[in-house]
């Protein structure tokens, strides 16, 4: 019942995100209609970074405390990080070339999304490779755990390193984004978080049965 | 102090398994410097472009190392054995970790020597710089190293993994790696590149004996 409202709940979320932003947003005074590539390619960098966290957080859980519960959701997370983090590259490769005239930028976010996405393949991969299921769960835990402490310092040191990137439009300093354009990058976060969410909670009961099985 | 004598038995024992055989720093070495070969003829051998052709060849020569050390465990059963023996497990990362830094750090000597060579290198009064630089790169990739040498052994296809997991997750020691060379060699300020290195230096290290600790037991 639960599983059916969330699933309901978050297929309506995202029909209003994508309504809002292929009819209700105007087209950026600069960028024009490409602009609404960036609600999908922000609310997938959103959902990519959430996927990890909880991938880490969970795979810590599990090497911890050794309950499979643990291993299912980290299972389900690191798959999540590699689709999001792909979309993430691709959204933001379909719009770097019409905007910057580059299909890929070099800048900080791009690169750190990249190396994201190139760990949690790791991570999936590894988890396969091992004849020893338990041991496949622990491998693929600890590169969950260790691609996302370092991802950080990946970022920081690639922003030192060269970066391209406009700056954040929404930090600390404030918003510099106009209405029409933040309600549905808003609303579209939201909707991909909730999907991120509701894909977590169906992927990791999958992973369950299976075990079961 | 027990522990302490046992993580130097450890490392003794594999830096005198490298020196008999030599199998794992001749093989990487001469890898390192093939890439600085192929690069320096690809991309012009001017002293600036040395520092990024330096890295990048110390990072894919390391994977080589780390590989070739791990298959090394795994071939001849020697991690099970040494699980046998009492004591922690976290000694045994500690070991592992001081005979990669060893065997990094002399890598990157007879890199860096070929560099000078190579490219036509002043190092002038930068070397303390670069020591400094050598010694906390090596330091922060043999812990991410031996943690994903725990991960490798007795994995199918294990060492075509460690280059997709080193590469990415050392990347900041590579970044840093290449500015602060960089600035050693032309008297620039180090920025905060010391400061990446310490904090990827006390991340791994950190992290990186209880991750190992899980991951043999497991």
């Amino acid at each position: 019942m639960l599983r059916a409202f969330l699933g309901g709940a978050t297929a309506g979320l995202v029909l209003l995100g994508l309504a809002l932003a292929l009819w209700w947003s105007p087209p950026d005074a600069y960028q024009g209609q490409y602009v609404r590539i960036m609600y999908v390619h922000v609310p997938s960098a959103l959902a990519a970074y959430v996927a990890a966290a909880v991938t880490c957080a969970s795979g810590a859980l599990y090497l911890w405390r050794r309950q499979l519960r643990y291993d299912h959701v980290a299972q389900a997370g690191a798959e999540l990080t590699v689709l999001f983090s792909g979309l993430t590259l691709l959204s933001g490769m379909l719009w770097g070339r019409p905007v910057w005239g580059v299909w890929w930028a070099w800048d900080a976010r791009l690169v750190t999304t990249a190396v994201l996405f190139l760990l949690y393949v790791g991570c999936v991969l590894v988890r396969g490779l091992s004849d020893d299921p338990e041991r496949g769960r622990s491998l693929a835990s600890v590169v969950g755990v260790v691609g996302f402490l370092d991802v950080p310092l990946v970022h920081y040191s690639v922003v030192w390193f060269r970066t391209l990137h406009q700056p954040p439009s929404i930090g600390p300093s404030g918003v510099t984004i106009a209405p029409a354009l933040l309600v549905p990058l808003l609303v579209n976060s939201l909707a991909y978080l909730a999907l991120v969410g509701y894909l977590l909670v169906e992927r990791a009961r999958l992973a369950r049965l299976e075990a079961a099985q | 102090m027990r522990a302490l004598r046992r993580v130097w038995t450890l490392a003794a024992k594999d830096l005198r398994v490298e020196g008999r055989s030599l199998e794992a720093l001749v093989p990487s070495g001469s890898f390192g410097l093939l890439v600085v070969l192929v690069l320096g003829l690809t991309q012009g051998t001017e002293p600036d472009r040395a520092p990024a052709v330096l890295w990048v060849a110390l990072a894919l020569a390391a994977v080589l190392l780390v590989e070739r050390t791990t298959e090394r465990e795994g071939e001849e059963g020697t991690l099970e054995a040494l699980l046998l023996y009492p004591g922690s497990r976290e000694d045994l990362f500690w070991g592992r970790w001081l005979a990669l830094v060893v065997l990094l750090l002399a890598l990157g000597l007879v890199m860096g020597a070929a560099q000078v060579v190579l490219f036509g290198v002043r190092l002038g009064l930068g070397w303390p710089q670069l020591v400094a630089t050598g010694l906390l790169a090596a330091c922060g990739l043999a812990a991410v190293g031996v943690l994903l040498s725990a991960l490798m052994v007795n994995v199918r296809g294990g060492h075509l993994l460690m280059p997709l997991l080193l590469l990415p997750t050392g990347l900041p020691v590579l970044l840093a790696g290449i500015r602060l060379t960089e600035a050693a060699l032309t008297s620039g300020a180090p920025g905060p590149w010391i400061g990446v290195l310490v904090v990827f230096d006390a991340l791994f290290l950190l992290v990186g004996p209880p991750l190992f600790a899980a991951v043999v037991e497991g």
